[in-house]
């Protein structure tokens, strides 16, 4: 347990305190310092820190181009900063050697942007993949399953489908199953809702709020629809021209000054 | 432009190339020497890379065996040395012509399809998916692939080497009226075992190269469709430059 009046980041960056102060008797989960990232002369990242508690779920915004998927990617270990320290589930990510991350990569989840199903696949095969690859599951355990999660995303009935049948709703759910199978304690979401109609974006939140209340894991949510992922997200990180802009609540954000992020939020509020 | 730096350029273009191509080998004999590979993408390779290439490997094989049959035939003619039909026809098929034709084909079939299939993964994500669910891609993509086409172009070989004789010997019966007897004859009595080994060892050399080549030009696929393009164009003209060059090193060596 990290106590929050002993924990030293929480004393470095102020702005975590409020957020930390929710949920002080959680463990964290997650703990990102000076994280910088450079592609070329553009700085995608620039000393990001952040910081995630057992059980909540953070929505990470910001305008496109601000970083949001690097950020992801090198949390899971699929990209290396050029600076900073990565501590994930008590792991230093950074310090890890391949085999190490693929082991802590099997209590992490990711929900790809672009869905990422294996397209030479059926959907069941898609689900089933990673505990068929973990082992220890004989095929009726992997089977019952994959169809618990197939009916938990509302598509009892896909099994059998290949991706490409699929519609981009669908597929994103599929992803979600996919992320869920092996019960990860951590799991990303990038942009889950890009490219989908407002009731699927809804539904979509839903089921990431159901999926985290069922297992207590932790979220990244990745979003740019704030209005529509407010029911799910505990906090909110604005990413903003590589670095964090702000880190709170909705309340919080409504009630700042700065202008970024009153002009994020309230634009959303605006649509409601 | 500046001619040394266009050199330089391209000097620095080819090693990039062939370091990548090196690192790549390297890491596939690492993965591969743990046998940790999967089995079920290896059968499924296996299947692929070889049995749904001998129709056009056979196909490759007949005509060239009949070719070298029509070439030779001419001067056999005039010079009555029809016993001398299958030791020129054979001798050219097993040691040269039949692997290096065989492996060009498959270079175009199944190295194409590897570059474009691994690609596709990589643009659309599946190969950052697979290392998210803590799976090796080399473990489960690349090692199976390198070892079915190491295995199956051995075996391609072999059988078009069988099938180029089959069109040698008919060539010879049909177009020269030279009896198949006497064409098996001359491909039997000329202890052709050697070059037959050697055409062998070069069907696993090619394989082992144009899996490496397939394999790096497939995961070092960057911007969309169009990268997915060129990677390919890349693949099949690298593999055939290693067909040669390896070809010309066994044969260096093997004689």
């Amino acid at each position: 347990m990290v106590n929050m009046r002993d924990d030293p980041m929480a004393q470095a960056v102020p702005w975590l305190k409020p957020a930390l102060t929710r949920m002080p008797d959680r463990p964290v989960v997650m703990r990102v310092q000076g994280l910088t990232k450079w592609f070329g002369d553009v700085c995608v990242l620039d000393r990001v820190d952040f910081e995630m508690r057992e059980g909540e779920v953070v929505g990470l915004i910001g305008p496109g181009g601000a970083g949001k998927t690097v950020f992801v990617k090198i949390c899971c270990g699929l990209m290396d900063p050029d600076a900073g320290n990565i501590e994930i589930l008590g792991e230093n990510l950074l310090e890890l050697k391949e085999k190490q991350r693929q082991r802590l990569r099997e209590r992490i989840g990711l929900v790809f942007q672009n869905y990422a199903l294996f397209d030479f696949m059926t959907v069941g095969d898609n689900v089933a993949f990673p505990m068929k690859q973990r082992g220890g599951s004989t095929p009726e355990e992997i089977e019952a399953k994959v169809q618990e999660r197939l009916s938990e995303v509302d598509l009892p009935k896909v099994r059998h489908l290949m991706p490409n049948e699929l519609s981009g709703g669908m597929k994103k759910r599929v992803g979600l199953a996919r992320a869920n199978i092996n019960d990860p304690e951590l799991i990303f979401f990038d942009d889950p809702t890009a490219g989908l109609d407002p009731v699927t974006s809804s539904k979509i939140f839903n089921l990431i709020r159901k999926t985290q209340s069922h297992r207590n894991s932790t979220c990244l949510v990745i979003s740019h629809d704030i209005d529509r992922m407010r029911p799910a997200c505990d906090r909110y990180i604005l990413l903003y021209e590589a670095r964090v802009h702000f880190a709170g609540t909705e309340a919080e954000a409504m009630a700042a000054t700065d202008p970024i992020v009153r002009e994020f939020f309230r634009k959303e509020e605006g649509l409601k | 432009m500046n001619p040394i730096a266009a050199i330089g350029r391209t000097f620095l273009s080819v090693s990039d190339t062939v370091g990548g191509i090196t690192l790549t080998l390297l890491r596939i004999l690492r993965a591969a020497s743990r046998l940790r590979f999967d089995r079920d993408e290896t059968w499924l390779n296996l299947y692929k890379v070889g049995v749904k290439s001998y129709p056009i490997v056979i196909m490759t094989a007949i005509f060239t065996g009949a070719i070298m049959v029509i070439q030779s035939g001419q001067y056999v003619k005039q010079t009555g040395a029809t016993g001398l039909l299958g030791w020129g026809a054979g001798y050219a098929v097993l040691a040269e012509v039949g692997p290096v034709l065989i492996g060009l084909m498959f270079s175009g079939r199944v190295g194409a399809n590897n570059t474009a299939e691994l690609g596709t993964m990589k643009v659309t994500e599946q190969i950052d998916a697979l290392r998210a669910l803590a799976i090796d891609p080399m473990q489960h993509l690349v090692v199976p692939r390198f070892l079915a086409m190491v295995v199956m172009l051995l075996l391609l070989t072999a059988l078009g080497d069988l099938f180029a004789l089959v069109g040698g010997a008919l060539t010879s019966q049909f177009i020269l009226d030279v009896d198949w007897r006497v064409f098996f004859n001359g491909v039997f009595n000329s202890q052709l075992l050697d070059e037959y080994l050697v055409g062998l060892s070069k069907g696993v050399t090619f394989g082992a190269s144009i899996s490496v080549v397939s394999c790096f030009y497939g995961l070092g696929v960057s911007g969309g469709a169009a990268g997915v393009g060129r990677a390919v164009n890349n693949c099949v003209v690298t593999s055939a430059i290693g067909i040669f060059v390896w070809d010309y090193v066994i044969t260096y060596l093997a004689n």
